[in-house]
């Protein structure tokens, strides 16, 4: 049997008009299949999002960029410490310190003290519930949390069903107390908001309490946990 | 009948044919052409143009910012290395860096671990319950630190202590970043950590509801060497105040 291609290419004369429209045809394929190729990849995903999700997107990515900015002012200048001590021939050990003192505070491994709020959670409440609620405080700018007297650190995780609850291998009991590090205005706010965390969790365990307390002096423990890894290393 | 349409049929000539099929797909194309445009005409002709345009700008910045502080990071670890004075101070205290850093996230790791992917749900018409949501993920990052996971990345986000991760549409928020699915969760441990989540009944329950029931995406993969990347974020804390000396790792 003989296709068309096969014709074709065996050379068989095409008609003037005919080579013309199977050129231009082939033409247009190829610049739609690219097309679409090119088009599938790049769909954002934004274009799914709402308008209402895309404002709070915007807000977010605004507020991370500048705390991002504030980041590397802090690092630029640390950076040029270092170069002027190296230049003057000094040793820099009072850099060295802050930036220590700075990391150890962020990581949970040295003590906070400092403004932020105390939750207190009584009654029958799910670890899902009570991760809501740290996660709500790390999206609120919550710097150091503490959950009855353990530092929320890497690995630390509440687990358990209501009522038998557990952190770091300690029970928490009918009652217990969260406190974060932040600005208590905008903690307590995040929280307390219309359809927020708080609301939420009133749907999901009506039967739990749960009350925010705005602070001036919240202290936070220092973890007791080991925060050097044994199986992971410093990739080369 | 049908003998005089097959005769007909023999007397078309052969390139017709081909130009005919290359005519079908061309209709087909231009169709899935003008349907991918669809969306697109939607957001482009409202309000929501703006929005996404200013969204992509700063998902742009917020990448190009990170790879500014890890590169500053570095830099700095490289002078403080060089620095004058090898006293032994000087040299306690850049080891003592050096395993704040590790210990904050804020180092690249390599090790033995697992690479988990969630996908959302394929099928046609599916609603919010068939989409991957940060609630998924957080299960998935805690089940992981319970079996022992010792560092976590969420598509290339360091989970730290200060890590939240949030809904926004039928994608997530991981320390601020946009993340969109499939997610990908890389975590390093020790040997048996998958063992160990299979056995939790959270995670049991999860693949019940979640997966089992709404069919979302779940797959693993056991490997040798999992890389997680640094933690790219800030680490200033404003409105605390350190206190004391660390308590000494157990």
């Amino acid at each position: 049997m003989t296709t068309g291609l096969g014709a074709i290419g065996r050379g068989r004369q095409l008609p003037g008009g005919a080579r013309w429209a199977v050129g231009l045809v082939a033409v247009l394929l190829g610049i739609l299949a690219v097309g679409q190729l090119r088009g599938q990849q790049g769909v954002p995903q934004l274009a799914n999002l709402s308008a209402q999700e895309l404002g709070v997107l915007v807000a977010n990515l605004n507020t991370q960029n500048q705390q991002l900015r504030d980041e590397i002012a802090t690092l630029q200048r640390q950076q040029a410490d270092l170069a002027a001590a190296k230049n003057r021939g000094e040793s820099a050990v009072e850099q060295l310190d802050a930036d220590l003192a700075r990391i150890q505070a962020w990581s949970g491994v040295t003590g906070l003290t400092g403004p932020g709020v105390t939750i207190t959670v009584s009654g029958p409440i799910g670890a899902d519930g009570v991760d809501d609620l740290l996660n709500e405080l790390r999206n609120a700018g919550a710097e150091g949390i503490a959950i009855a007297g353990i530092r929320v650190v890497t690995g630390v995780v509440v687990s358990g069903q209501p009522e038998d609850l557990t952190v770091a291998g300690q029970g928490l009991g009918a009652a217990f107390e969260i406190r974060a590090i932040g600005s208590p205005q905008i903690l307590t706010g995040t929280l307390n908001r219309a359809g927020g965390v708080i609301a939420l969790l009133a749907t999901t365990y009506p039967q739990a309490q749960v009350t925010v307390t705005p602070a001036n002096g919240v202290s936070l423990p220092p973890t007791t946990r080991g925060l050097i890894p044994a199986d992971a290393h410093p990739r080369l | 009948m049908v003998t005089a349409l097959r005769a007909r049929l023999r007397t078309i000539p052969s390139w017709q044919v081909t130009l005919g099929a290359a005519l079908l797909v061309l209709g087909f194309l231009i169709a899935a052409q003008l349907r991918a445009e669809g969306p697109l005409v939607r957001y482009t002709t409202q309000e929501r143009s703006p929005l996404i345009e200013t969204a992509l700008g700063l998902q742009t910045s917020q990448d190009a910012l990170k790879q500014q502080i890890l590169d500053l990071r570095a830099q700095i670890g490289q002078l403080e290395d060089e620095g004058p004075g090898s006293d032994a101070r000087v040299k306690a205290l850049n080891d003592q860096l050096q395993q704040s850093r590790i210990a904050a996230g804020l180092i690249a790791m390599s090790g033995p671990g697992v690479v988990f992917k969630l996908a959302d749900a394929g099928g046609p018409g599916g609603g919010a319950d068939q989409l991957v949501s940060a609630a998924d993920i957080r299960i998935l990052v805690n089940e992981l630190w319970l079996a022992g996971a010792e560092a976590i990345a969420v598509n290339g986000e360091r989970v730290t202590a200060s890590t939240a991760v949030l809904d926004i549409g039928g994608s997530i928020l991981a320390n601020s970043a946009y993340l969109s699915p499939p997610y990908q969760i890389a975590a390093i441990g020790p040997v048996g950590l998958y063992d160990r989540m299979r056995a939790s009944p959270t995670f049991v329950a999860f693949v019940a509801s979640r997966v089992e029931g709404e069919g979302i995406g779940l797959s693993v993969a056991q490997l040798d060497s999992v890389d997680v990347p640094a933690f790219a974020g800030t680490v200033n804390v404003r409105f605390g105040q350190p206190v004391g000396s660390p308590v000494p790792s157990p």
